[in-house]
């Protein structure tokens, strides 16, 4: 008998931490190497979220909350739907998570039977078909080429729903393409999801304050309120906030999965840390100056490591609406040899020699279910970015 | 509204929590409420270990941290395996997780296949039993009766293991009943466990520091190096520094079990709050005194506690050598009614009576798989502790 559960030959880890865990050694090692394979943004969390974690220390909030979070964040969460999205959720619609990765992982265990179908847009961040699969599920990939900017068409979406059909999850805007979606774009998505009252909807809109050039991404339960006994709409403090490593994710939605989440989180961490808890009330709640100036830093950012990229030679980057990542295509690498002699068989080969020869550390699109492209994140200070993208631009021109 | 996974319906929210809820609702609507359900000290968490909060949260510690802990944490754990229990962990034999309950939560999920059985002697915190049924395992309940300190007998172990049993899970001192296993159980134990190589043992070591009058904690690692490859070691920061809400955990045991766990939580919540482990690195090493201190606390309201409790009519309590918790014998209260006149038939019968009767709320020991008793927290302050076994005693008075 094996010492090891089945289950856990269907997980592996998470292959962008594996990359970030291979530059972090490169860099002890005293080599020079720019990271642009984080998913968090290089800002310090906010002072004023800071010092609020610090009056709770001070007040003794160091017990046992709610398993699904205080009623002061849950309040808060609430404001933050209605504020930003226009939703009324009640507290009892609420649920705090460690980390919004952890919401997911409560809603799939809570639902998915073995074999019942999820379908994901890809590309698509590693997590969704590797929590799926862990809770029996079966991912269901949605291509959705670069042509169309990434983007779900809805009609590529009716034809993979079927009778086992559990939920569909969108990522919006995505990680790890950018793509993002206005409410119109949202429309004929919610018409086809109208037309199959069998299957639960999860939008994860955690880069939601992360959007440039005057785009407001939507959200589903805002446009089609009819959805709404059906969709979990999830949110967190990381990325807006910069809140990483605190582990503070959140979600609204019916109180049915509500409860069930609440069950499950009961017997696997119970409630988030009491202390990360009181920073995000203060996150939502207090002054929201610094979203906005991280959000200019960020699109500053993109438009100039779009342009640099496309510069270089075999490679083509769309410019994104959301998050803090661009896509770019290398499929006009493929095929050749670095300077250094290594074989770009495919992306993670480019993205491997990317890192050896220029020390660059990137993640190839096999990692978000979609190869033949590389994230770049660019939650980075803006002369590393400029520094990596003239590596980049080097590396692709040493191609032949 | 689509529908719930199975493993949904096979778990429950704790009785604990349900009971705390209760006796929340009963203090709202303006009752004088003694709660002695909780599992959590009444003392605040280490000034040092606050502090180092503190000054990581300034430092801009906030970043997502490893999954697996950050250095100086795994190496404050290091130590603290070596000096308490003269164990010795490699680094990558050490994992932290959102609560002890996690590191469970995780080692039961990467072990337990459909139908694997778990030995869980009882009475026992509801939690193993529970996350064993979230994996389709099945726990296989092994009675440790009053008249043997509810302590483990090897025969019994031995007698309950069969070739599909995965686990078998000690806690000592033990929630619910504070029973403390010795040395000598320990090794007549592991005797049995060399017997069945196919079995992995968990110790649940929580209440470590919490052990009056003349016992020591002893783990099975430590009596039985020779079975370190398959024992897993749950302890953590919750009970001995008061630090519950902080929700930090850890774990020693084989590296290849360790990295499964860690592989696992990757999917789940990824690390844990950066500050929490600052604040944990600071509370493992530094000055020890606060959990001795407070181990004279509870063996001071144990004393009344017990003799309190052996005061009244129709209840006999054993004296626990550890944790914070006393579990009364009530089987002289059943067929009985109350001054209220309600009939007692279960321990859930008396709970819930004494609770409207009396306002003092505790929890039956059918959530801990055993009846007839109730579990009763002395993490209380003794002027409650005290007013809440007098209305207890005066309910067995009023019982006829």
């Amino acid at each position: 008998m094996s010492l090891t559960a089945d289950r856990l030959d269907r997980i592996q880890p998470s292959l962008t931490i594996a990359i970030s865990t291979v530059a972090r050694k490169l860099i002890a090692d005293g080599k020079n190497v720019i990271s642009l394979s984080q998913g968090e943004p290089d800002f310090d969390t906010p002072r004023n979220i800071k010092d609020a974690a610090i009056r709770a220390l001070e007040a003794g909030d160091t017990k046992y909350t709610d398993v699904s979070g205080t009623p002061a964040l849950r309040r808060a969460v609430a404001a933050k739907f209605k504020r930003d999205s226009g939703i009324d959720y009640k507290p009892e619609e609420i649920i705090i998570s460690t980390g919004a990765k952890q919401v997911l992982f409560n809603a799939m265990l809570a639902t998915l039977n073995a074999g019942d179908e999820v379908i994901i847009p890809s590309p698509c961040w590693v997590s969704y078909p590797d929590i799926v699969t862990l809770a029996d599920g079966k991912p269901v990939f949605v291509p959705c080429p670069q042509n169309n900017g990434f983007k779900l068409r809805a009609e590529d979406l009716e034809a993979a729903i079927t009778p086992k059909t559990r939920w569909f999850m969108l990522n919006n805007p995505c990680n790890p393409t950018g793509a993002a979606y206005s409410a119109e774009d949202l429309k004929p998505i919610c018409e086809v999801l109208m037309r199959h009252p069998h299957v639960w909807v999860l939008t994860d809109d955690i880069y939601d304050k992360l959007a440039y050039g005057g785009f407001k991404p939507g959200t589903i339960v805002a446009v089609e309120p009819r959805l709404k006994d059906r969709t979990l709409t999830v949110h967190g403090v990381s990325k807006s906030y910069a809140m990483t490593g605190w582990r503070i994710g959140f979600a609204g939605g019916p109180v049915a999965l509500i409860k069930a989440m609440d069950k499950l989180q009961s017997q696997s961490t119970s409630n988030p840390n009491s202390i990360a808890q009181a920073a995000a009330v203060e996150a939502l709640n207090g002054q929201q100056d610094t979203v906005e100036a991280m959000r200019k830093v960020f699109e500053e950012r993109r438009d100039l490591v779009v342009s640099m990229l496309n510069q270089a030679a075999g490679m083509n980057c769309s410019k994104p609406d959301g998050a803090f990542y661009v896509y770019p295509s290398i499929h006009g690498c493929i095929g050749k040899t670095s300077k250094g002699g290594k074989p770009i068989i495919d992306d993670e080969a480019f993205v491997l020699a990317l890192l050896d020869e220029e020390g660059v550390a990137t993640v190839h699109g096999a990692a978000f279910c979609f190869p033949g492209y590389i994230r770049i994140s660019y939650a980075n200070a803006t002369e590393e970015l400029r520094e990596a993208c003239t590596r980049i631009q080097r590396f692709c021109e040493g191609l032949h | 509204m689509p529908g719930f996974s199975q493993r949904l319906g096979r778990v429950e929210v704790a009785a604990s929590v349900a009971m705390t809820i209760k006796a929340r609702e009963l203090r709202a609507a303006g009752k004088p409420v003694i709660t002695l359900t909780t599992g959590e000290p009444n003392f605040a968490s280490p000034p040092h270990a606050i502090e180092a909060a503190h000054q990581a949260a300034l430092a801009g510690d906030t970043k997502y941290p490893p999954q697996d802990g950050t250095p100086a944490f795994k190496k404050a754990i290091q130590a603290k395996f070596k000096r308490d229990s003269g164990i010795d962990y490699a680094l990558d034999e050490i994992c932290v997780g959102n609560g002890g309950k996690q590191c469970l939560f995780n080692a039961i999920m990467v072990t337990v296949d459909p139908g694997d059985e778990v030995v869980i002697p009882v009475p026992s915190w509801i939690a193993y039993a529970q996350m064993t049924q979230l994996c389709e395992g099945v726990p296989v309940l092994v009675n440790c009766p009053q008249n043997n300190g509810f302590r483990p007998r090897p025969e019994d172990i031995d007698a309950a293991i069969t070739p599909k049993t995965k686990w078998l899970i000690l806690n000592s001192p033990n929630n619910p009943t504070g029973a403390v296993m010795t040395a000598d159980d320990l090794k007549a134990i592991a005797a049995v466990m060399r017997e069945h190589p196919h079995v992995w043992i968990l110790c649940d070591d929580m209440y470590e520091h919490l052990i009056f009058g003349g016992y020591d904690h002893v783990t099975m690692a430590q009596v039985a190096p020779d079975l370190k490859d398959r024992i897993l070691t749950v302890s953590g920061v919750s009970k001995t520094y008061a630090m519950t809400g902080w929700r930090i955990g850890f774990a020693g045991g084989p590296k290849a079990l360790i990295k499964a766990m860690v592989n696992m939580q990757g999917q789940a919540t990824a690390g844990i709050s950066t500050v929490g482990m600052a604040a944990a690195v600071a509370a493992l090493n530094g000055p020890q005194d606060g959990a001795r201190e407070q181990s004279v606390a509870y063996k001071r309201r144990r004393d009344i506690a017990v003799a309190m409790l052996n005061a009244a009519p129709g209840i006999s309590c054993h004296s626990p050598e550890g944790a914070f918790y006393v579990f009364p014998n009530v089987a002289g209260c059943l067929g009985k009614t109350t001054a209220g006149g309600r009939k007692l038939n279960t321990d859930e019968d008396v709970c819930l009576a004494l609770l409207e009767e009396q306002y003092v709320a505790t929890v039956h020991g059918a959530a801990y798989h055993m009846s007839p008793y109730l579990r009763i927290s002395t993490a209380t302050a003794d002027d409650d502790l005290v007013e809440g076994l007098r209305r207890i005693q005066t309910f067995c008075e009023g019982l006829h």
